[in-house]
């Protein structure tokens, strides 16, 4: 397949790793949301998310792979996700696919235009968005002695490629595709 | 970019149909009436004319959406033959049927 590097044209994978596992999305021409999901995982997460994930890039052939960026400042994510986003990144150099990394800032001030949003204002920002896909899909507000739904990896999925379009129409100098080794 | 074979489960997941639901009304028989369309949603099964109809129907969707990587690739296919045939044809006075050759070579080459 002919690789088109423009990402309004390109098609996306976003992935979003979790302690449940992953959800991941996937975006064409322009904001096309082809397909999106969650995957729980219990037992040898990482080895099962990077079988999961393998035949995810190889059914959906994506120019560009979108992820949270785990390394930020403020971003905390649990040393076996690191440890996965790593494989992940390898994953997209061996494919040569284009990683775009996203901190949680950014996200939110694509999406909702405010640094300091929440997770759900995200979610129902994007169930508006995404009726008739993500609608039926979205968590009631988590309280705070709840762990998150695992639902929540599908919006936090789609915020990503979501941003990341949004980004591209408003032509920002800032997003930056690099390399997957980086 | 090309596009995908299908987008059959782009629209099943729209309209929050199961893939045994989807079997059903295309008429897949037996117990594996969700592996059928579990197979052609992940591209390892083309599905037969009449299949393909049954998903225009129920997705209200032109198959050319629906199958848009395969209808790009038969496109491609038949362009290439028609130059081919307008190359063996020309010459050989009949208007009528150059203007054709040339209408599906412009038609697909758009």
């Amino acid at each position: 397949m002919q690789r088109n590097q423009t990402s309004g044209q390109a098609r996306i994978l976003s992935i979003s790793l979790s302690s449940h596992g992953f959800g991941y999305a996937i975006m064409e021409r322009g904001s096309r949301l082809v397909g999106y999901g969650n995957v729980v995982i219990k037992k040898n997460k990482n080895a099962r998310v990077m079988v999961h994930i393998e035949k995810i890039i190889t059914r959906y052939q994506p120019d560009v792979l979108a992820l949270h960026n785990v390394t930020a400042k403020g971003t905390y994510r649990h040393l076996r996700v690191k440890k996965l986003h790593r494989r992940v990144l390898a994953l997209a150099g061996k494919r040569k696919i284009k990683v775009v990394k996203l901190t949680n800032r950014e996200l939110r001030s694509a999406l909702l235009g405010d640094e300091r949003g929440t997770k759900h204002e995200m979610a129902e920002m994007l169930a508006k968005q995404f009726p008739d896909e993500l609608m039926s899909r979205l968590p009631p507000e988590r309280i705070f002695y709840d762990s998150e739904d695992a639902r929540m990896d599908i919006f936090d999925a789609v915020g990503l490629v979501t941003a990341l379009q949004s980004r591209h129409q408003a032509n920002a100098p800032s997003t930056n595709l690099t390399n997957a080794s980086s | 970019m090309a596009s995908l074979p299908n987008y059959l489960l782009t629209h099943r997941k729209r309209l929050s149909l199961s893939q045994e639901e989807v079997g059903f009304l295309i008429g897949a028989k037996g117990s594996g009436k969700e592996s059928m369309v579990s197979r052609e949603e992940r591209f390892d099964r083309e599905s037969s004319l009449k299949t393909a109809i049954a998903y225009e129907l129920i997705y209200n969707k032109p198959l050319r959406e629906l199958f848009a990587g395969l209808y790009e690739e038969v496109e491609r296919d038949v362009a290439e033959r028609a130059r081919l045939l307008g190359h063996r044809i020309a010459g050989k006075a009949n208007p009528k049927r150059e203007e054709v050759i040339k209408s599906i070579v412009s038609k697909t080459t758009v």
